[in-house]
Parts: structure tokens; sequence; C-alpha cells
């Protein structure tokens, strides 16, 4: 067995682990990140493709969430985590849900005012800017429907830089931090599997992990640390969690934004290379609605979801686009690791009034796109009629139910939840896990709740400041 | 993949192509592989039980060739069996979403 000494180990490097790593690393601690998936170059793939699937994604992109109706969900699974395969959609913890947060869960310094200095610190690491020139064919549609409609919509900023060309590069961790954290010293490790903490009382002393080599030799590696922080993500956090003990409020509340689709078919070409990045914010938080990846084969696989015959709707499929609607959720799920199973079982449970918001909101993005001057909507439901005009927009109501509706999401959090209420959180204000000095989340785990928006931009405020409280401690 | 699983993968895929179907079974079968443990003990436990009354149903000469499998399939996904229904969209997404993205050049202006 090897062994590794380190100060501070970091588990996982998406936006919270590689945020995490580059702080410490720059205040002068030594840090070693340890990440199960690969180390892919950024630009090894296109965006959204079936080799990214293949490559940076846990499960191929097909992870699932039980429940009735099963959520399918999707997340990254490689060095830089979810960062490098998502949108890189950005937007700030509304202060609405900051306040409401710190009142429901007491967490302390937990203010509108102190979140948005660190997103301000965020924001300048990162680069953080709206599209050069006029938004591309998919986005405009928002735009144009939105207006037509009288809706609020935005074009949300995204964690891009552009050059003088308008050429966009997503600033994903990998491009980031984690370089920053590798320039301060601090050393990752890829291809490599934490099994379980290990304890000794109230501290954790070090983990028990798997790193796969070059022509799949595995290495069993003993590494000794005084401080650990988790940052494996809402699902894979709480998990390690329960493998080494650890069940006090971990694993269970997860929360999500449930999401329904429309491949909608307009009289002109759309583009299909990167993701709209306008969205309507008519009715957030509770309802948002935007554009989803669309090459050929999302578009297929949304069109595939009503059930008709798939060669005739992909005809001229470079006219379709898909988009989506997503609805803050009252219901909750659970994370739970079982023996002897390298993955843990997760499941969601969709309450009847989520069902009931996911219905108008596939209606409101319905009319939206019809707005927008879509000809023809397939919706994500099987046996959803195609509608053509806005009396069809009716039907759905009825024909989205349990067993007929296909619901997706990317966004999960809020299974370890931070807070002084011990009944309610699984870790303090400042991500410390209840019963234990030196053992900290500081992920998506931590949100009490889903947020309505991409969480990324949360996440990386909150890793930055826990961090700050770590260094000052 | 088990043999059933190999059945409707050929079944659901459209291309012609021999490259197209065996890339897209190789992604299918990596799939499949990489699912949790318990998500691929389900899946392998209904293909089992729906490869048997396939297996069948051919015996009694009641289904024969992919275009029959296919037409099967479709009663499947639109039936009132849920995880029967939930196994046929499963295998069909990852069906299409290969096939559509493997399809070559000309296909994809088609």
């Amino acid at each position: 067995m090897g062994t590794l000494d380190t100060e501070v180990l970091v588990v996982g490097s998406g936006a919270g682990g590689g945020m995490t790593a580059a702080r410490l690393a720059e205040a002068g601690r030594q840090v070693t990140v340890i990440e199960e998936g690969p180390w892919v170059d950024a630009d090894a793939h296109e965006p959204f493709s079936l080799e990214e699937m293949v490559t940076k994604y846990r499960h191929h992109g097909a992870s699932l969430a039980l429940g009735n109706p099963n959520i399918a969900y999707a997340e990254g699974r490689c060095v830089g985590g979810s960062t490098e395969v998502n949108s890189g959609l950005y937007h700030r913890l509304p202060d609405s849900l900051a306040a409401d947060w710190a009142a429901r869960y007491a967490i302390d310094e937990f203010t509108p005012a102190g979140l948005g200095r660190y997103a301000d610190r965020v924001e300048r690491d990162l680069g953080v800017s709206t599209l050069p020139g006029a938004p591309p064919p998919s986005s405009a549609m928002l735009e144009r429907g939105a207006t037509k409609l009288g809706w609020r919509n935005v074009e949300f900023a995204r964690v891009f830089r552009y050059d003088a060309s308008g050429r966009g590069t997503k600033q994903t961790m990998s491009r980031t931090m984690l370089p920053r954290a590798v320039g301060a010293g601090a050393t990752i490790v890829p291809d490599c599997r934490v099994q379980r903490l290990v304890r000794d009382g109230d501290r954790v002393v070090g983990v028990r992990a798997r790193r796969r080599h070059a022509g799949g030799a595995v290495e069993r590696l003993a590494i000794r640390a005084d401080h650990v922080f988790v940052c494996a993500g809402a699902v894979e956090t709480p998990a390690l969690l329960q493998r080494s003990g650890i069940r006090h409020n971990a694993g269970n509340g997860l929360k999500m934004h449930p999401t329904v689709k429309i491949a909608a078919r307009f009289p002109h070409p759309i583009d299909h290379g990167d993701v709209p990045m306008h969205r309507i914010t008519e009715f957030a938080p509770s309802l948002t609605i935007g554009g989803s990846a669309s090459r050929r084969g999302h578009v297929a696989m949304a069109l595939a979801d009503t059930g008709l015959p798939l060669e005739d709707a992909l005809a001229g499929w470079e006219n379709i686009s898909v988009y989506y609607a997503a609805i803050r959720s009252e219901g909750s799920g659970r994370v739970l690791a079982v023996p002897g199973l390298a993955s843990p079982v997760v499941t969601y449970k969709l309450t009847d009034g989520d069902l009931s918001r996911l219905a108008r909101g596939i209606v409101h993005l319905g009319e939206l796109l019809l707005a927008a001057g879509a000809t023809e909507l397939h919706p994500s439901i099987l046996g959803g009629p195609v509608v053509r005009g806005m009396d069809g927009l009716g039907a759905w109501w009825d024909t989205l139910t349990r067993s007929r509706a296909s619901v997706m999401t990317v966004h999960l959090t809020s299974t370890v939840r931070m807070g002084e209420d011990r009944r309610r959180t699984g870790a303090d204000s400042f991500g410390r896990v209840w019963g234990h000095r030196n053992l900290r989340v500081n992920d998506a785990a931590l949100l009490p709740d889903a947020p309505g928006v991409n969480p990324q931009a949360a996440i990386m405020a909150i890793a930055a400041r826990n961090c700050d409280e770590f260094l000052a401690s | 993949m088990l043999s059933f699983e190999r059945q409707v993968v050929a079944a659901l895929v459209g291309s012609d192509d021999p490259a197209v179907r065996s890339s897209v079974e190789a992604f299918v079968d990596g799939s499949l592989r990489d699912k949790p443990e318990h998500l691929r003990l389900g899946v392998a436990g209904e293909s089992v039980v729906l490869g048997t009354y396939v297996a069948l149903l051919r015996a009694l000469g009641r289904l024969d060739g992919d275009e029959a499998l296919r037409a099967l399939l479709r009663s499947w996904e639109n039936g009132r069996i849920g995880v029967v229904r939930q196994y046929v969209r499963a295998m069909q997404a990852l069906v299409v979403f290969a096939e559509n993205e493997l399809a070559p050049a000309p296909d994809r202006a088609a």
C-alpha cells in the first residue's frame, strides 16, 4: 500500500474543490487534491458530445434518481468536475434566498452583502461576462418570445473569457483555480477514488483510496492529512461520509431542479454548438425557462420522448432546438451508500405540487416558443401531443403525469446542509461536519436548498467564505 | 452486455452502416457497464425476463426478425407496465443519442 502525507486533503476538484484547493494553497497550506475521474484536456472534445459523455461524465451521463417518476441526472467525473461539462451560466445566489437560508437554518455570517463580496472575487478570479455581439438564434428565440409576451428575460453572464475575435473559452476549474493551486504548490492526483475516511475519535486522520494507473493497475493508497475537505458533490460527498460511519444528516434532504423539455421546430436553421444564454425570469425563482444543449443527439433524444416515429420528426433537425422549464421543487430525496456497492442509491420524491408546477412550466415554455415563431413543439411527455398552435397547449396539462413525464436535472444540492440548527444540518455554518474537528464539506451539498438557478456561483462563493474562516481559525 | 440487450440495440439502430451499428453497440455496452450496480442489476434482470419471453415467442413462431422485435418494443414503450416502459425508453435513449452523434456527415445532412 502506498502512503502519502499532506496538511490539507481536498476530495474532489469541481467548483467547491477547485476553489478550496486554490485558496488554501495560495495561503501557504500544503494541499493535495484527489479526483476520482481522469484529467482530460479541456479542449479534447466538443462540448456535450458523445466523447465528452464517455470521458468526463459519471455513468456516461446517464445517472438516475429512483422515484415516481425516475429522474435522470448528469454530473461531471473528471478533474474540474461538473464545471468541465456544464453550460457555464453564472448567476449569483439571490439575496432573498441567502437571507431566507440564514434565518431558517441559523447560518452564521451568511449575509447577502458578505456573500456578495465573495461573489465579486469569484467573478474576478474566473472572468464572468456576457456574449460580445448579438446572441445566436437559439438564444434570440427566447428573447423574442419573451418580448412578445411581455415576460422578463435576461441574457445570463457566463464563466467565459472572450478573445478579440469573439471566441469564448469557458473558465472551468481545470483552466482556472486548479492551475492556480498547482502554481502555489498543490498536488492533484487524478483517477483516485476515496473508499473511506479514517477516523480517530473526533478527528479524521486520513483516507483510504484506490488509484488507477495507466494500463489498469490499481494502487491502494493510505493518505494521512491534518485537515480533510470533502468536495465530491451532492451525491458522492454524503455517500463518502456514510461509508465512513458519519450519518447525521448526511444524505437526506437531497434537492434538485426537476426539468422538462420541448424540442421546438422553427422555420429557419438554429445553431447547435452552444447553449442559449437567455433565460426567462418572469416566474423565477420557482420556475426558470431556458435552452439546452442541442446537438443532433440531444435533439433526437428529445424528439424520441413523445414516442412518435423518430425518422419523420428528425427530418430537418437543423431547424430544431431543445428548451427546458426547471422548477424549484418542494419534494426531496436521499443518497444512500449501500455496503458492497460502489455507487450510492439515489432517490427523489416529486410531490403532486411539483408535477403541477412542471405542467405549468411546460405550458409556459410552449407559449413562449410559439410566440417566438416555433411551428412545432415536441414535449418530453410519452404520448404528449405535438403542438402547432396555442390552442393545443392545454392538452399537456392532462398528459404530464408521473407515468408519462420524462424528467431530468443537472443541479443536485443540499445533502449535508450547513447551519447551526443541528437537528436539520450535517455541518456547521462553515461546513465543519458535526462532531469532527478537522473534517469539512465544501461543495453543493452544503446549500440548504436548490437555488432555482445554476448553483456554481453560490457553491464557489460559499466555498471561498468557508476557506477564509478555516484560515482565520 | 447480455444477448437480449444486444438484440434490442440491433433492433433500435436505424442505420445500415456496420461501423455505426458497431459503434452504437459499443457505446450502449459501455454505458450499461458504467451504470451503478443496483441499476445495472435491475436492467439485467429485466433483460433476462423480457429476453426469455421473446425467446419463447420466437420458439412458437410468433416473432421473427428485427422488425417484429421493433414492433414489440414499441408496444412495450406505450404499454401499461412502468418498469418495462422505462426499460425500452432507457435503451432507446442510449441508442438514439449514440446513433445521431455517430452518424457520418452525409447522413447528418439528410
